[in-house]
């Protein structure tokens, strides 16, 4: 009895000693995550840290430099009283809404097609929207900015509306043909061999099989909508229609005053809800660029 | 590309000769492949046609026209093309435009291969680690930019706060966004803190398809990991690591946020690009036809990249 205790005891601690030994090795290695992480994570941590600082202490750089001697939540009230705010806000989250679901409703069909279906001018379609894909928003904003003047719609949040797609379905098509290429063909024959039309089968079968490729879809759509510029600036006119990016720097950041603590209170909020939804959904994520990035 | 493997029909004529004899010319048209496709595509190619096919007729013609914003487009020939060949700004476009892209593709190549390399491997927090790295790519770029600003902050960059007061490696400030030269380095920096995230996490899920046969393999014939990682990881990840490098030099190439945010193309034109060129030139100055010539002279570049592209997609995929 004693005797097999002392064993036990003694292959317990020859146990935690290899464990120590091995982490002991990980050890380089653990320094190294950590360096590499400081690096790409120090300047999220410097923005929110900003955020809660007063305006004297952002400028105060004595003492510890990672830490807030008095944390407050003064600048993201004085967002919030920003005149226009919740408008620039709305006017995101509308512009983003509106060309996410337009955008991947357009893309599943165009997807399913150019996945699915055999019908002369595939290969062609599928290259197309690879080219289209490709091209960086820079080429175009010039005449897409006198057309937008010949129809009427420079200045307003239409502009956006109808623009952003131009950037959203090539992306979001070539991801979805990607994914729907991956998800059996069976059920969907089976449906109509019950009696489903093809479209019904599609619509119920085949669709509720490929959600998450259109999650990711969404999520990507709805991110880079949130995350636009140069559209935004060359399209829109008039404080009543900015969005939260041109509208936050417009109002905090004038000539050469900048508001530093407000710019990061914003930085920080609208990063949260990318890097949450990010978060909850990563492995989707990533499995979906890279299928997008490899696959096509 | 994707080409459907097994065209429905092929497989399964019955349920197709049952929908055709239902009678209904519509149904008919919602159930065959030739038709059902060209349905299905029609709406994105019709935004695609009016949006992106036409703006780009439209921009060459622009080009050639001594187009202002408000004016009449008259045209002119070659002379936005000639005007801009005689002025500096176009050159120092071109050639920031291509610097620009060029070296932080280098960094972030390298710096993607090592962060794939450090992660390519069972440990403690692998999940969050993916996760968090992966932040920089993720954080939209006005915002994350808007925080290098401050920290670029010409009087209270924490950076040089660190460098020169505190661990006093430097004697004097590092004037980041102020000075030509250092202001192309800290969009380059940006530009590559951004980028890597994205490289490491795409080679990483390229390496970790990299059967263990063949590592094992390796290893019982005694080579180093060094060789193993040259002779048999790094040629299977060529093709993903191509795709992603193509992608990511023709994104950066178009880039407009980061100069844009940052500098506005200054210190006296040290890091203008073309989408930063063509935007001072049609926007701000409201010269429609230069601004669309300067775009246009991005065009050859991209359309290289493009058809490169194009091709090793298609390499890889084994379609004709």
């Amino acid at each position: 009895m004693a005797e097999s205790t002392a064993i036990q005891l003694k292959r317990r601690r020859g146990l935690v000693a290899v464990a120590l030994r091995r982490l002991r090795g990980d050890v380089p290695f653990y320094l190294l995550l950590l360096s590499v992480s400081f690096l790409l994570l120090f300047p999220f941590y410097w923005g929110f840290i900003t955020s809660l600082k007063f305006e004297k202490e952002i400028f105060d750089f004595t003492g510890n430099l990672l830490w807030v001697k008095n944390p407050s939540l003064a600048n993201y009230q004085t967002l919030f009283k920003t005149p226009r705010f919740f408008i620039w806000l709305r006017n995101t989250m509308l512009v983003s809404t509106v060309t996410t679901v337009l955008s991947v409703v357009v893309s599943i069909m165009a997807g399913y097609s150019i996945a699915r279906l055999k019908f002369r001018g595939v290969t062609a379609a599928s290259v197309i929207v690879f080219v289209t894909y490709l091209a960086p928003k820079g080429l175009l904003f010039v005449p897409l900015a006198q057309i937008l003047n010949d129809w009427d719609l420079l200045g307003g949040l239409p502009a956006l509306m109808i623009t952003y797609p131009t950037f959203l379905i090539p992306f979001c098509t070539w991801l979805l043909s990607g994914y729907f290429s991956n998800v059996p063909v069976e059920p969907e024959e089976c449906a109509m061999i019950d009696g489903a039309s093809r479209i019904g089968a599609i619509i119920r079968v085949t669709l509720p099989m490929a959600w998450p490729g259109i999650l990711t879809a969404a999520i990507f759509s709805f991110t880079l909508s949130w995350n636009e510029l140069l559209y935004s600036l060359a399209f829109v006119r008039g404080e009543e229609n900015r969005l939260l990016t041109n509208g936050v720097m417009s109002a905090f950041a004038r000539s050469d005053i900048y508001f530093w603590g407000p710019l990061m209170a914003a930085s920080t909020l609208a990063s949260v809800p990318v890097a949450l939804l990010y978060f909850l959904f990563m492995d989707r994520f990533v499995g979906g660029i890279t299928a997008g990035a490899t696959k096509g | 590309m994707t080409v459907a493997p097994v065209a429905p029909h092929d497989k399964a004529p019955a349920v197709y000769a049952r929908a055709r004899n239902s009678g209904m010319r519509w149904g008919t048209l919602f159930h065959r492949d030739e038709s059902l496709g060209y349905i299905l595509l029609a709406p994105g190619f019709i935004v695609l046609a009016l949006l992106m096919a036409y703006p780009f007729v439209y921009a060459v013609f622009l080009s050639f026209t001594s187009k202002r914003i408000g004016g009449p487009a008259t045209f002119v020939g070659l002379e936005n093309y000639t005007k801009l060949a005689s002025t500096d700004l176009f050159w120092k476009t071109i050639w920031n435009s291509i610097y620009y892209t060029l070296v932080a593709l280098v960094f972030k190549f390298v710096g993607g291969l090592g962060v794939a390399v450090m992660l390519n491997r069972p440990f403690v927090g692998q999940r969050l680690a993916k996760a968090l790295l992966l932040l920089p790519w993720i954080i939209p770029t006005v915002f994350s930019t808007l925080i290098w600003w401050w920290l670029f902050d010409p009087a209270f960059s924490v950076i040089n706060e660190v460098l020169v007061v505190k661990w006093k490696l430097l004697s004097k400030p590092i004037p980041f966004l102020t000075d030509g030269k250092t202001a192309m380095s800290s969009l380059i920096m940006v530009n590559v803190w951004r980028g890597v995230p994205f490289f490491g996490i795409s080679f990483l899920a390229a390496m970790q398809a990299v059967p263990d046969e063949l590592l094992e393999a390796a290893r019982v014939d005694g080579a180093t990991p060094w060789r193993t990682f040259w002779s048999i990881t790094f040629p299977l990840i060529v093709p993903v690591v191509g795709v992603v490098a193509l992608i990511s030099t023709i994104g950066t190439l178009g880039d407009f946020d980061l100069p844009f945010l940052l500098t506005r193309g200054g210190p006296n034109d040290a890091t203008t690009m073309f989408a930063v060129t063509a935007y001072t030139l049609s926007l701000s100055s409201g010269l429609i036809g230069l601004g669309a010539a300067v775009s246009m002279t991005m065009f050859p570049l991209l359309a290289i990249l493009v058809v490169v592209s194009l091709l090793q997609v298609r390499q890889r995929q084994g379609v004709s």
